[in-house]
C-alpha cells in the first residue's frame, strides 16, 4: 500500500511541476461548457422549463458533468501511451508494483488539482451567472457517494483506451474516439433524457452514463432515495466489472509487446 | 509560385505516404475526427428538437455555421498540420534546418506534418454544410454562388492564418507545447454557434480581437441576408487579407528572436 501512496503523491507534485499543461488541458473542456452554457441560456431565457430543467438546474447539470468531465483528465492515458510505444514499459513490467493498481494510484494523486480547478471554474461562472439551487443534505450525501464513483470509474475507461496503444501504434484518434463516446453517452453537455429513446436504452445498458449523468442527476434533484441508490449500486457494479475486464485486456495486451534494441 | 506550390506538395506527400504506413491508425483517425463533427450536430439536434429557434436561427442554419468550423478546422489539419508542431520545431531547434534551405521558413513549417484527421473534418463539415444550405433560405442567383465562394476561400484563409499567427507565439513563450496556439484555438470552438447567444464581450472578442466569427458566423450571416451581421460580414475577404498580413508580421517577428537551441 505505502508503494501506491507514494506513486499518488508523485504525481499530485509533478502536476504542479507542469501546471501550464495541466490548465490547457482544461481548456477544450472549459469552452465546451461556455458554449452549452450560452445555448442552454438562450433556449432555457425567460423561466422556460425543459424536460424539468430550468436555467438554474441545467446550470448545476452541466457543472457538475464538467466538474466529473475534468477528472481523470490530464493525460494519465497519454502517458501511459507514450511509454508504451517507445517501450519504456517494459520498465515499468520489471517494477514490484501491480501496474492497473499503480496507474490507479497516480490518477488518484493528480485528482485533488483537477477537482480543485473544476470547481475554480465553476465558483467563476457561479458569480457570474449567479447562484443555482442547492440539493437537500441526504441528496447531497447521495451526491457525495455517486460523485466518489466517478474516479475509478473514469480511469478505468481512461486505462482501457491506454492499453490499446499496445494494438496501434497512434494514440490520438483512439483519445479522440473515446472523448467523443464518452461525452455523447455521459450526458454530460446535454442530458440523456433530450435524446431520441432508443439512445437513451443504449446508453442505459453502457457504464458512460454512471461517468456524470448519475450524480448530476442527484445534485439536481431528479434522481432521489431509492432510485438514486439503485443507480449509485450501478456505478460500483461498473467499477468492478471493468477492473476485472481491464485485467482480462491487460494480460492480453503484454503478450503484444515488442521491445526494440537495447 | 509553381515552385512553390509543387515543393509543397511533395513535402506534404512525404508525410501522407509516412503516415499511410499505418492503417488501422489512419482509418481510427479519420473515423473519431468525423464521429466528432456528428456527435456536436447530434447534440445541437437533441436541442433544437425542444425548441426550433435559436435566437433566429433554425436548426439547419446552425449547422452551417457548425459546418464551416468543421471544414476550416480539417483544412487546416490535412495541408497545414505543421503549424502546430512550430513550437516543439523551436524548443529543439530544428528551426536552424529550415533557416539555410531555399524555401520559405512559414511554408517549411506549415508542410511539416500532415493531420488525415482532416479527411474526416472535410468529408462530414461538406455534407453538413451542403444539407444545411440545401435546407435554409438562401436565394442563389450566380452573383450570390460567386460571393459563397470567395466567402469560403476568405474564412479557410481566416482560420489557417489564426493558427500560423497564434503558434508563433511559441517564439516568445519556450516550451514544446505550443500555449498561445492550442489555447486561443478552444476559444474558437465559441464561433461553431451564432455568435448573437454570447455576452457582448465574447463578441467582441471572438470577432475583433481574434475573428473566428468571420470564419463561420458572419460569412453564413451574408448569405442568408441577416442584416447588420450580413452587412459586416461582407468584410470577410477584408479580413482574410488582414489576418495573413498580421500572420506573416508575427511569424517574421518572432523568427528574428529565433536564436537556436544552444549547441
Amino acid at each position: 500500500m505505502r508503494k501506491y501512496l507514494t506513486l499518488a503523491r508523485m504525481q499530485a507534485r509533478s502536476v504542479l511541476a507542469y501546471r501550464l499543461n495541466f490548465v490547457l488541458s482544461l481548456f477544450a473542456l472549459m469552452f465546451q461548457l461556455f458554449a452549452m452554457l450560452a445555448i442552454w441560456g438562450v433556449m432555457l431565457g425567460s423561466g422556460r422549463n425543459l424536460n424539468g430543467f430550468d436555467w438554474g438546474h441545467m446550470r448545476a447539470y452541466l457543472l457538475v458533468g464538467f466538474v466529473c468531465g475534468a477528472l481523470v483528465s490530464q493525460g494519465a492515458d497519454f502517458r501511459m501511451a507514450g511509454r508504451i510505444q517507445d517501450g519504456m514499459v517494459a520498465v515499468d513490467l520489471t517494477k514490484p508494483v501491480d501496474y492497473q493498481r499503480a496507474r490507479f494510484a497516480e490518477v488518484v494523486g493528480g485528482a485533488w488539482t483537477e477537482l480543485a480547478t473544476a470547481l475554480l471554474v465553476c465558483a467563476g461562472v457561479l458569480l457570474l451567472s449567479g447562484p443555482v439551487p442547492w440539493p437537500g443534505v441526504p441528496d447531497l450525501a447521495l451526491f457525495a457517494l455517486s460523485l466518489v464513483a466517478v474516479l475509478p470509474l473514469k480511469f478505468l475507461i481512461v486505462y482501457m483506451s491506454g492499453l490499446v496503444c499496445f494494438y496501434t501504434q497512434n494514440y490520438l484518434g483512439v483519445h479522440w474516439a473515446r472523448l467523443i463516446i464518452v461525452s455523447l453517452f455521459a450526458g454530460a453537455l446535454v442530458p440523456l433524457s433530450f435524446f431520441p429513446h432508443w439512445l437513451q436504452y443504449l446508453a442505459a445498458v453502457l457504464p458512460f452514463a454512471s461517468m456524470s449523468a448519475t450524480p448530476a442527476l442527484i445534485f439536481v434533484g431528479q434522481l432521489h432515495g431509492g432510485k438514486a441508490l439503485a443507480l449509485i449500486a450501478v456505478q460500483f457494479v461498473w467499477v468492478v466489472a471493468l477492473w476485472l475486464l481491464a485485467r482480462l485486456i491487460w494480460r492480453h495486451a503484454i503478450t503484444r509487446v515488442t521491445i526494440h534494441g537495447g | 509560385m509553381r515552385r512553390t506550390i509543387r515543393l509543397y506538395r511533395r513535402q506534404l506527400g512525404a508525410h501522407l505516404r509516412a503516415a499511410l504506413q499505418y492503417e488501422a491508425d489512419f482509418w481510427i483517425l479519420i473515423g473519431a475526427a468525423a464521429l466528432m463533427q456528428v456527435v456536436g450536430v447530434v447534440f445541437l439536434g437533441a436541442i433544437f428538437a425542444k425548441i426550433p429557434e435559436l435566437n433566429g436561427w433554425t436548426f439547419w442554419e446552425v449547422v452551417v455555421v457548425y459546418a464551416m468550423v468543421s471544414i476550416a478546422e480539417g483544412v487546416g489539419s490535412l495541408f497545414f498540420e505543421g503549424t502546430w508542431r512550430l513550437a516543439r520545431k523551436i524548443n529543439q531547434g530544428e528551426v536552424d534546418y529550415l533557416l539555410v534551405r531555399p524555401y520559405p521558413v512559414t511554408l517549411q513549417v506549415m508542410s511539416s506534418e500532415i493531420g488525415l484527421n482532416g479527411i474526416g473534418n472535410i468529408v462530414v463539415g461538406s455534407i453538413l454544410l451542403g444539407l444545411g444550405v440545401a435546407r435554409s433560405d438562401i436565394h442563389w442567383s450566380a452573383g450570390n454562388v460567386l460571393l459563397g465562394i470567395l466567402l469560403l476561400v476568405s474564412a479557410l484563409v481566416i482560420k489557417v492564418a489564426i493558427s500560423l499567427g497564434t503558434n508563433a507565439g511559441s517564439f516568445w513563450i519556450p516550451g514544446p507545447y505550443s500555449v498561445v496556439g492550442y489555447g486561443i484555438h478552444q476559444v474558437g470552438e465559441l464561433a461553431r454557434y451564432p455568435i448573437t447567444i454570447y455576452a457582448i464581450g465574447v463578441r467582441l472578442a471572438i470577432s475583433v480581437l481574434v475573428p473566428f466569427a468571420f470564419v463561420s458566423f458572419f460569412p453564413v450571416a451574408v448569405l442568408l441576408g441577416r442584416g447588420g451581421s450580413g452587412r459586416l460580414g461582407l468584410l470577410t475577404p477584408a479580413v482574410a487579407v488582414y489576418c495573413v498580413l498580421a500572420a506573416r508580421w508575427a511569424f517574421n517577428r518572432g523568427l528574428r528572436r529565433y536564436e537556436g537551441a544552444g549547441n
